[in-house]
């Protein structure tokens, strides 16, 4: 370590440089890098017992190969975070099987129940949606060799997904009024959700590490806007309503609610005409949402079931 | 990874005249689950070969640290 100092690292970074190894590092750098490895690795292995939960509704087998497929993948993605962290010297078996639930760093609408197939074919178009948008960022700016090599198979796969979501949505959306209705309810509760995926406005966020060390490229409201150029247009050909709309002047999409706003997760409702704070954000998400225990609990029940096996 | 796990380093090539490209790493306590990690875990294209060997036999030689994630304590991962 200490081959170079914050501020020359940093220069470094926004020169183009590319960090391979620990030696290359600061404190600081390594742990913005191990942070943002992590929140990656969660968001990934928690996306699958959220799909898997919604899976056992697909509608054929088919279907349930392909929502199966993507569970899979899922974890393959989950494996490429985790694998950088152990290289870093984060034990990969503390992380999975020793934390406290509430201490995994998956989005809070990875603590939510997908309840049945639109739930999941919406998760995948506006949830994975939200992953390329992060992802896509970091693959095309980030300055950590590793992670850009690691997610060119992310790409592919999300991207697969995304269509896999997309194409669901317009199928069931096409198809009988409930199946449409379906969706809306889906969408209902699901677009506040990724609308806060990308955390705190850059207004009220000022410092921030991973855009000084180059571990990603644009900002928490240029990703969600990409995000949200994306969805809104979507849903308006699809006839799912939105609380968002283009605005054909800057062609930038505008919230039609004052986000944040306060969500009540037993009833999945958004109370959109309820402003709060951003500190009331943040007690809601370290409070979880309904599945946060029963997820990792899935994640952890087979390998010490099969550990059992093993050892008797 | 678990004490008996051991890294395994994944090269694959889509189609013949290709070069090997190192794609990933699994951990497995022996090469015949290191290849089914790998091919399960890797499978974003159709390869045509893939090959997996362990992260210790790989050296270095021209450089002081560790190949692939060059980190310093890699060896005693092994
Ligand atoms: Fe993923
Ligand atoms: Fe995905």
């Amino acid at each position: 370590m200490a081959r170079f100092t914050d501020d020359e690292l940093m220069r470094k970074v926004q020169e183009g440089f590319i960090v391979e190894s620990e030696a290359d590092m600061t404190e600081s750098y390594k742990k913005a890098l191990i942070t943002q490895l992590t929140v990656q690795g969660d968001t990934e292995l928690m996306s699958a017992p959220a799909y898997f939960m919604a899976a056992k509704d697909a509608p054929s087998t088919n279907t349930m190969v392909s929502a199966t497929a993507i569970i899979q993948d899922e974890m393959g993605h989950a494996n490429i975070a985790y694998r950088l962290l152990e290289d870093l010297g984060v034990s990969r078996d503390e992380l999975l099987y020793e934390r406290p639930p509430e201490k995994f760093k998956n989005p809070y609408g990875f603590d939510q129940p997908l309840e049945n197939w639109a739930e999941l074919v919406t998760a995948n178009g506006l949830y994975d949606r939200a992953g390329i948008t992060l992802l896509g960022d970091v693959h095309r700016h980030t300055s950590y060799g590793p992670l850009k090599r690691g997610l060119v198979k992310v790409g592919m796969e999300e991207n697969f997904h995304l269509r896999h979501g997309e194409v669901w949505m317009r199928r069931l959306c096409e198809a009988s009024g409930e199946a449409r209705e379906m969706v809306q309810k889906a969408v209902d509760w699901m677009f506040p959700m990724g609308v806060e995926w990308f955390g705190m406005p850059d207004e009220k966020k000022h410092h921030n590490a991973q855009l000084d060390f180059r571990l990603k490229g644009m900002t928490n409201d240029q990703l969600r806007q990409t995000w949200l150029k994306a969805v809104v247009p979507l849903c308006d050909e699809l006839g799912i309503d939105v609380p968002a709309h283009v605005n054909p002047d800057t062609e930038e999409v505008e919230l039609e609610f004052e986000f944040p706003v306060q969500y009540d997760p037993e009833a999945k409702r958004w109370l959109l005409d309820e402003p709060i704070t951003w500190d009331q954000v943040w007690e809601r998400w370290r409070n979880r949402g309904p599945m946060n225990e029963q997820f990792v609990d899935w994640m952890r029940t087979s390998r010490q079931a099969v550990q059992g096996v093993l050892e008797a | 990874m678990s004490d008996s796990d051991r890294l395994w380093e994944v090269f694959a090539r889509r189609k013949r005249a290709d070069a090997f490209e190192h794609i990933g790493c699994v951990e497995a306590p022996n090469s015949d689950l290191g290849r089914v990690y790998a091919w399960q875990t890797y499978d974003e294209a159709k390869w045509f070969e893939m090959i997996i060997a362990p992260r210790e036999a790989f050296h270095c030689v021209n450089r002081a640290e560790q190949p692939f994630t060059l980190h310093p304590s890699a060896e005693a991962l092994s």
